[in-house]
């Protein structure tokens, strides 16, 4: 397909309406975090700081942003110890199932969250409510997310452990080795930056998540998106909740630049 | 390394954790949708019916189930329509210098926030937003709206399989097209449609599974909007069994739309 000079540019400026579309309300938000109407009329009548010394200052937020990293260090743990097994497991051995469990693993985030939620609500209020005493909470937040997050730790070891093929372990192996010293030596250094870019993913994954969340976490555990979620409709609440917004488009750059120094365009886009 | 109690000892943890937390709670939540609830307390009986399930079938939930479908369709649609020609112009057009820089650029509104992304639009859709005193009109909250946000939020995940389906396309494939003397339209409809399908279909999948799921997004911009997400939301206190209904009307929908699209070979391009 040879394009002349106005195909080409006809693609240009496609893609240019494409990234304002992307682009545009992003910086919408950004520059109502400065809007003086309360009520966001556009254009601003006026500029103001005051929004963004009172988000600052809000103990809600900030609350909820300590939880929010408290749940996705929990997860994260937890994903990374069950998703590294889970994906040395399948990759280093055959056995029957095998087809049925790289299913098992996506599922959670394949189907409907809102299905997840309710399943888990069930499960705690007839089963650890009542036999182990749990209530809906930070810990029960963490269950959750971690359910979803083992995929994305298991998808990034997964495809490093093919990728470096097992004749390092077997060498390892064969020069007198125990099965925990390799793991030691050559395994786990082979997988480290894959398990870190994972990582990253499941914190993220868990950091934006707000559907399960909604069920497992109680009235006194409010996440950050719960939090913004929750304050969203409520209009002497909005300048805050624009100026979180600000805040958490910014830290979401942080990922991407990771996530690409770690392990190439790969590990960023594994979040699909 | 090789041993059976190496591999139990791998398997035994994250398989008890998926298949007692996720799976147990999953079935017990499709199990609940052949019971009942109580009339006076709201509490689940657990007396088998068929109830719930014909009740999907009642005009108000087949309406809402087939408008949950449209969405989700047009959404994938629109999806579609944006992200070829775009990732046409990523990976054939543009100069490779600025390639790296177009992939950042989608990829970072991917990682932001889903809840500011749909926030964004509704202070962009908001009467007194930005359409409306800009363009002197706006689509308000509701169907529209929805559509346009959900588009809005998964296009990336679509852009972004298609970009790469595109970069294993050969160059030589579509130089011999046009040496055989195919036109561009002519080249693109039998040339690079077919070889790009798996790609596109592979993004479908999140488009599609994502706006069928979705609830939020139409909480916050659909105005009194009624699809499948937030009748399962509605009913979750008062009927139990007939929201975990509907939540498995959208899982076998889902499941019915991954093996329809498995035949392209999609889900070996995830």
């Amino acid at each position: 397909m040879r394009l002349g000079l106005g195909g080409k540019l006809g693609f240009g400026v496609f893609a240019a309406v494409v990234l304002a579309f992307i682009y545009v309300p992003i910086g919408v938000v950004t520059i109502n975090s400065f809007n003086s109407d309360r009520t966001f009329g556009w254009p601003p009548p006026g500029f103001t700081t005051e929004w963004w010394s009172a988000a600052l200052q809000a103990p809600g937020p900030r609350d909820a942003l300590l939880t929010s990293v408290k749940a996705g260090l929990g997860a994260t743990a937890l994903a990374l110890v069950l998703g590294s097994l889970l994906a040395l497991a399948l990759t280093r051995y055959e056995f029957f199932g095998k087809h049925a469990i790289s299913i098992l693993v996506v599922l959670p985030i394949a189907l409907p969250g809102i299905v997840t939620g309710i399943a888990l609500q069930s499960v705690i209020a007839n089963v650890l409510d009542p036999v182990f005493g749990i209530n809906a909470g930070l810990f029960t937040i963490i269950v959750g997310h971690a359910t979803f997050c083992i995929v994305v730790v298991f998808n990034n070891v997964t495809a490093r452990l093919r990728r470096a093929g097992a004749s390092l372990e077997a060498a390892s192996a064969d020069l007198g080795a125990r099965p925990f010293m390799t793991f030691r030596l050559v395994t786990f250094p082979l997988l480290r930056s894959a398990v870190l870019a994972g990582a990253l993913l499941a914190f993220a994954l868990s950091f934006d998540e707000i559907v399960v969340t909604t069920f497992t976490a109680g009235p006194g555990t409010p996440t950050l998106p719960i939090w913004i979620f929750n304050n969203l409709f409520r209009p002497n609440q909005a300048p805050v909740v624009n100026v979180v917004a600000v805040i958490l488009v910014a830290i979401s750059i942080l990922p991407v630049w990771l996530a690409q120094r770690l392990g190439g365009s790969t590990a960023a886009e594994s979040r699909l | 390394m090789r041993s059976k109690k190496a591999l139990v000892g791998l398997l035994a943890p994250p398989l008890l954790w998926l298949v007692v937390a996720y799976l147990g709670a999953l079935f017990a939540i499709f199990a609940t949708a052949l019971f009942t609830t109580d009339p006076f307390t709201n509490e689940v009986v657990r007396t088998l019916t068929t109830e719930n399930i014909k009740a999907l079938f009642d005009p108000t939930y087949l309406r809402i189930i087939g408008r949950t479908i449209l969405i989700a369709v047009a959404v994938t649609v629109l999806c579609i329509v944006i992200a070829v020609p775009f990732a046409f112009f990523m990976a054939r057009v543009a100069p490779a210098r600025i390639r790296g820089l177009l992939v950042a650029a989608v990829l970072v509104p991917l990682w932001a926030s889903y809840l500011v992304k749909a926030y964004a639009w509704r202070t962009v859709l908001q009467p007194n937003g930005v359409l409306d005193s800009t363009f002197g009109t706006t689509p308000g909250f509701g169907l529209a709206a929805v559509v346009l946000t959900l588009t809005y939020l998964w296009l990336p995940y679509m852009i972004l399989p298609v970009y790469a389906g595109f970069e294993r396309l050969p160059v030589s494939h579509l130089e011999a097209s046009a040496d055989l003397g195919a036109r561009g339209l002519a080249t693109f409809r039998r040339v690079v449609l077919p070889s790009l399908l798996p790609s596109i279909a592979a993004g479908t999948i999140f488009t599609f599974s994502l706006s069928l799921g979705d609830y939020i997004a139409v909480q916050i911009v659909g105005g009194k909007l009624q699809v499948l997400g937030t009748a399962v939301l509605q009913n979750i206190t008062l009927d139990l069994p007939f929201a975990a209904a509907l939540g498995t009307a959208s899982v076998v929908i889902m499941v019915a739309y991954l093996l329809a699209v498995r035949r392209t070979g999609a889900l070996d391009n995830l």
